[in-house]
């Protein structure tokens, strides 16, 4: 099953409305709880991205027997230093994202950990694509007691 | 799979097809097809909404009626903590106790001693858990199906401890048959319920083995008998001569604020009552949201099982009962202590098998099948005029379409599709003495 989704730049009013309808749309499918919930981190921290940082973007959404697959291509100004931006804790947002809860510099560490299999390639001036992959059949427990 | 048992019943004569029970259901188990309410065994939770909302009393409780008893050689009764509740000023448990008895039961069960001895099991099982947490109560039959039905995967994190009334009817038929040399199905356990939703765990435990209980007769059903006997004997000052039945105020306190909270006062306990809140609670734990919760009470009931459908009292009247009951009390007393220290190392309190999950229709197949359905249902959901009137028979027109993608409905239900359909609604709803829309 194939999805795709826009998201605005800027629109901070509807930022996570795709996150939202992806999660909402594999829980009906009966899809196991944690890996939701992984779909929608890796969804919603790329979405939070495009609305901080480019102009307008496509998120698609593949869904298959094995695994799902996200795909986000936005028009933006591009990640000039990809290992630097995936640094925890770096991050180029504003004192005004930062006011909002955004911009700590987790939200690309966050999609490449809840992902199966990432990538993240960029063209400066022209856009970023991300790519995650989320296993079906890859374990999550994310209440269980240590 | 076998399908489930209901607590409740609805008499097609007396539907009017109003659609009102199909509007309040929380799992949209309930349609109205040919002017007449049916429900989708394997989607009812038995939350007991429908039993309330319904206007002509098309929807009843399939509890017992007195006359069931009296194919009981001996009957004992299990009420309930709630009962103790109902009353008006003046009429005391033991009041109630001797009134049980004028109805017909040859004992009274002491069921203190049950819940203390469920609250050790439950702690002890806590202690030695190492699974997913919350572990989630299953004292509320409602929440039992709930997680079976909408939360398959929390299924292992249902308390897997007998239930106090279970408890309770497998030591009262032990005990009884024992002392008076009867077969275990001369006993009668019955048990006091404040609501119909406690008959489907008797009728069909959530794990698939057999009740200790006979059955169930509603708190309304015993009311007017005790309150009369009570009435009559309250004012010839006599103290009524059975044993105390309540001598301490644990089993009372447990059905008012926070039941197990007070035994698991070392542990992160939540309460929650009402069953939207308890949805949104659900939500929180599937998306791991709820991570330092370690023990969670739910009751479907607003206020837990003192708002239960077939109490007869006023909720907030029962409350302030019991806040003068437990004032009266000690919270422990030697001879429950005694009785749960001779009984707890000699039962067991493991359920004989585990819950299992009870998924609905359309979401038993494989994910390629679950896809072709939903995408169907998207399709057909887009043609529909998305107003959610009901008047298809479905309550939404989400639930319309998804019951079309399965073959068990058509988009021409929707009388935006159908004028024959619109015909048959005046037909059956404007000529009743009600005035119709002017032309």
């Amino acid at each position: 099953m194939k999805r795709m989704f826009e998201v605005r730049g800027g629109d901070f009013d509807k930022a996570g409305e795709t996150s939202t309808e992806v999660k909402t749309l594999l829980k009906d499918l009966g899809i196991d709880p944690g890996i939701v919930r992984r779909a929608g981190v890796v969804t919603f921290e790329a979405e939070m991205n495009v609305v901080m940082y480019a102009e307008k973007a496509q998120v698609t959404l593949i869904l298959t027997d094995k695994d799902i697959a996200v795909e986000v291509k936005d028009q933006g100004p591009g990640i000039p230093d990809i290992e630097l931006a995936m640094q925890e804790g770096y991050s180029t947002a504003t004192d005004e994202m930062r006011e909002m809860g955004f911009g700590f510099g987790m939200g690309l560490p966050n999609i490449k950990k809840n992902s199966d299999h990432f990538t993240l390639e960029s063209e400066l001036g022209k856009g970023t694509r991300l790519y995650s992959v989320i296993r079906l059949d890859s374990d999550d427990s994310p209440n269980t007691r240590v | 799979m076998i399908p489930l048992t209901h607590g409740f019943k609805i008499e097609a004569d007396r539907c009017q097809g109003c659609l009102s029970c199909m509007r309040i259901c929380p799992t949209h188990a309930i349609r109205v097809k040919n002017g007449k309410a049916r429900f989708e065994p394997d989607q009812c939770i038995d939350c007991g909404s429908c039993l309330t909302a319904c206007r002509n009393g098309a929807i009843t409780a399939t509890t017992l009626s007195s006359e069931d008893l009296f194919k009981f050689q001996f009957k004992v009764a299990v009420p309930s903590p709630v009962l103790f509740g109902q009353f008006p000023a003046g009429i005391t448990p033991d009041h109630i106790h001797e009134g049980l008895h004028s109805l017909g039961f040859d004992a009274v069960w002491d069921y203190g001693v049950d819940l203390i001895l469920s609250g050790r099991a439950i702690t002890r099982y806590l202690a030695d858990w190492k699974g997913t947490f919350p572990l989630i109560s299953t004292s509320c039959p409602v929440i039992v199906r709930l997680v079976q039905v909408s939360y398959p995967r929390m299924v292992d994190q249902l308390v897997q401890v007998q239930i106090p009334r279970e408890i309770a009817g497998r030591e009262a038929k032990r005990r009884y048959s024992e002392e008076l040399s009867l077969s275990p199905d001369q006993v009668g356990v019955i048990y006091i319920t404040p609501c119909q939703a406690k008959t489907i765990s008797i009728l069909q435990p959530a794990e698939g083995a057999e009740s200790y209980l006979d059955g169930a007769l509603g708190i309304n059903a015993v009311y007017n008998g005790i309150l009369a006997y009570a009435n009559l004997h309250r004012e010839d000052g006599k103290k009524p001569s059975r044993g105390n039945l309540i001598r301490n105020s644990t089993m009372l306190q447990w059905s008012v604020s926070e039941g197990m909270g007070r035994v698991l006062s070392d542990h992160q306990y939540l309460h929650v009552t009402g069953l939207p809140n308890i949805i949104q609670v659900f939500d929180d734990i599937e998306k791991g949201k709820l991570r330092n919760v370690e023990f969670l009470e739910a009751f479907c009931c607003w206020s837990g099982c003192t708002g239960g459908n077939l109490t007869v009292a006023n909720i907030y009247v029962t409350l302030s009962k019991f806040h003068t009951l437990i004032s009266q009390l000690p919270e422990t007393d030697p001879q429950t202590e005694a009785e749960v220290e001779r009984r707890f190392p000699l039962e067991n309190f493991s359920l004989d098998r585990p819950v299992r999950p009870r998924p609905v229709k359309g979401m038993t197949g494989d994910l390629r099948e679950r896809v072709k359905i939903m995408q169907k249902a998207e399709e057909i959901l887009n043609s529909l005029p998305g107003l959610d009137c009901g008047l298809c028979g479905a309550p939404t027109c989400k639930v319309l379409a998804r019951d079309a993608s399965m073959g068990d409905a058509t988009r021409t239900d929707c009388v935006f599709y159908s004028k024959e359909r619109l015909r048959d609604l005046q037909k059956r709803h404007i000529h009743k003495g009600r005035p119709g829309p002017k032309a």
